[in-house]
């Protein structure tokens, strides 16, 4: 089936606001490749093919976006090489994310072992499921504070056979939810501890 | 050696390699906030011990005595390693522009600034809990969710081990998400004002 693509059409949208987004979906896209990958989940992994298009249409936007504030001065265009060069390599980490994704999609698979060894000994991703008990159900992820307490965040929530990818602020956790959070090794598993309801209190913040 | 011991010894360079990659891009977004070339500098050799690593990752993967119905989820291990591969060129093309000595863009400092995970830098002041300690000592991760990537200590940047002491009047180049820039900020300099730049 061909793909389709998303027509370009030029809205004026500040080249910080899209380079921006492309970071944060280009780091985003890694840790949901790898965490499909190694939890063996095709779905999550087609969320990840869906983002790289994205990605795809905001680097035409911003390459749209350089081209105007060039205007023709060759010192404009010798300061924004390095922004559309930045650009480009964060849509090449996209690719990268999507080329994991794809192990998935094809059918090819990571050995299985691998994600259980991967489980033990890297600690920045984590996939944990929401018992009942847990002190965090019906709280609204921001009120959680995650970042701040424990350096972790959500990245994405299954419910109901599907994935919330990024979920917002306002967003509740429910029990049965399972989530994929990424961050520091011992912020990690505080919170999967939180999750399954092995510890029943959030550390008063300092 | 045991089935299980193989796997143990790929993945723990997988994950060598993907955390290599991460700390390149790290770097790479840091170089081009600080317009640092010692830091771009450093992320090219990352690339050159990720070309030695990949290598001995994916011999280690087909030296393994794998059966024929375990041929395809080898494959996907070897792509795994193949995509890390392409997330650190990433980071050293980035790094690169730095490299050129092209002066990196305002606009680029903003976006490293605002986006989600950041980079930051923090001086120490001879009243911070964290002069004099190693860098395991200080448990900066534990306590700010930020990483130190690099430390500039007068003309040099050092790359961080656990052993490294950390002494007054340093500067700690590190990355994690927005949040723990003022935690980070504070633990560096509680009470004097320090200034960078």
């Amino acid at each position: 089936m061909p793909r389709h693509f998303e027509k370009i059409a030029y809205k004026p949208i500040p080249v910080r606001e899209l380079l921006v987004e492309m970071k944060n979906l280009s780091e985003l896209m890694i840790d949901l490749a790898y965490s499909a990958a190694l939890f063996n989940d095709k779905e999550l992994a087609e969320d990840v093919l869906a983002l790289e298009e994205h990605i795809d249409t905001l680097g035409y936007l911003l390459g749209i976006e350089i081209m105007i504030a060039a205007r023709g001065d060759p010192r404009d265009a010798q300061a924004l090489i390095g922004v559309s060069t930045v650009a480009a390599a964060t849509d090449k980490i996209s690719d990268a994310a999507a080329d994991i994704a794809a192990i998935v999609t094809r059918g090819i698979g990571v050995h299985p072992i691998v994600g259980s060894i991967f489980e033990k000994v890297e600690e920045r991703l984590m996939k944990a499921t929401v018992k009942e008990g847990s002190v965090i159900i019906g709280k609204k992820i921001g009120k959680l504070d995650l970042a701040p307490r424990m350096g972790v965040d959500i990245i994405a929530i299954r419910r109901d056979k599907e994935w919330i990818i990024n979920p917002k602020e306002t967003d509740r956790i429910l029990v049965g939810d399972t989530l994929i959070t990424r961050g520091a090794p011992l912020g990690t598993k505080e919170f999967k501890d939180l999750a399954e309801g092995n510890t029943k209190q959030l550390e008063e913040q300092y | 050696m045991t089935e299980q011991k193989q796997f143990e010894e790929i993945v723990a360079r997988f994950v060598e390699l993907k955390d290599t990659s991460e700390l390149m891009m790290d770097l790479a977004y840091s170089s081009l906030l600080l317009n640092s070339r010692e830091l771009a500098e450093e992320v090219e050799r990352l690339e050159e011990y990720m070309d030695n690593l990949h290598t001995d990752f994916e011999l280690l993967a087909l030296n393994s005595d794998f059966k024929a119905e375990e041929a395809s989820g080898f494959l996907g291990l070897i792509r795994l390693g193949v995509a890390t591969e392409k997330i650190a060129d990433a980071a050293a093309e980035m790094a690169e522009v730095v490299l050129r000595g092209i002066e990196p863009h305002p606009v680029l400092k903003l976006t490293i600034k605002e986006a989600e995970e950041t980079v930051t830098q923090a001086c120490v002041s001879a009243d911070s809990l964290l002069a004099g300690k190693t860098l395991k000592e200080a448990r900066v991760h534990e306590e700010t969710g930020m990483w130190v990537l690099a430390i500039k200590r007068a003309e040099k940047t050092l790359r961080p081990r656990g052993d490294s002491k950390i002494q007054s009047g340093d500067i700690l180049i590190a990355s994690g998400y927005a949040e723990g820039v003022t935690d980070l900020k504070k633990l560096a300099s509680p009470e004097e004002a320090c200034s960078i730049e």
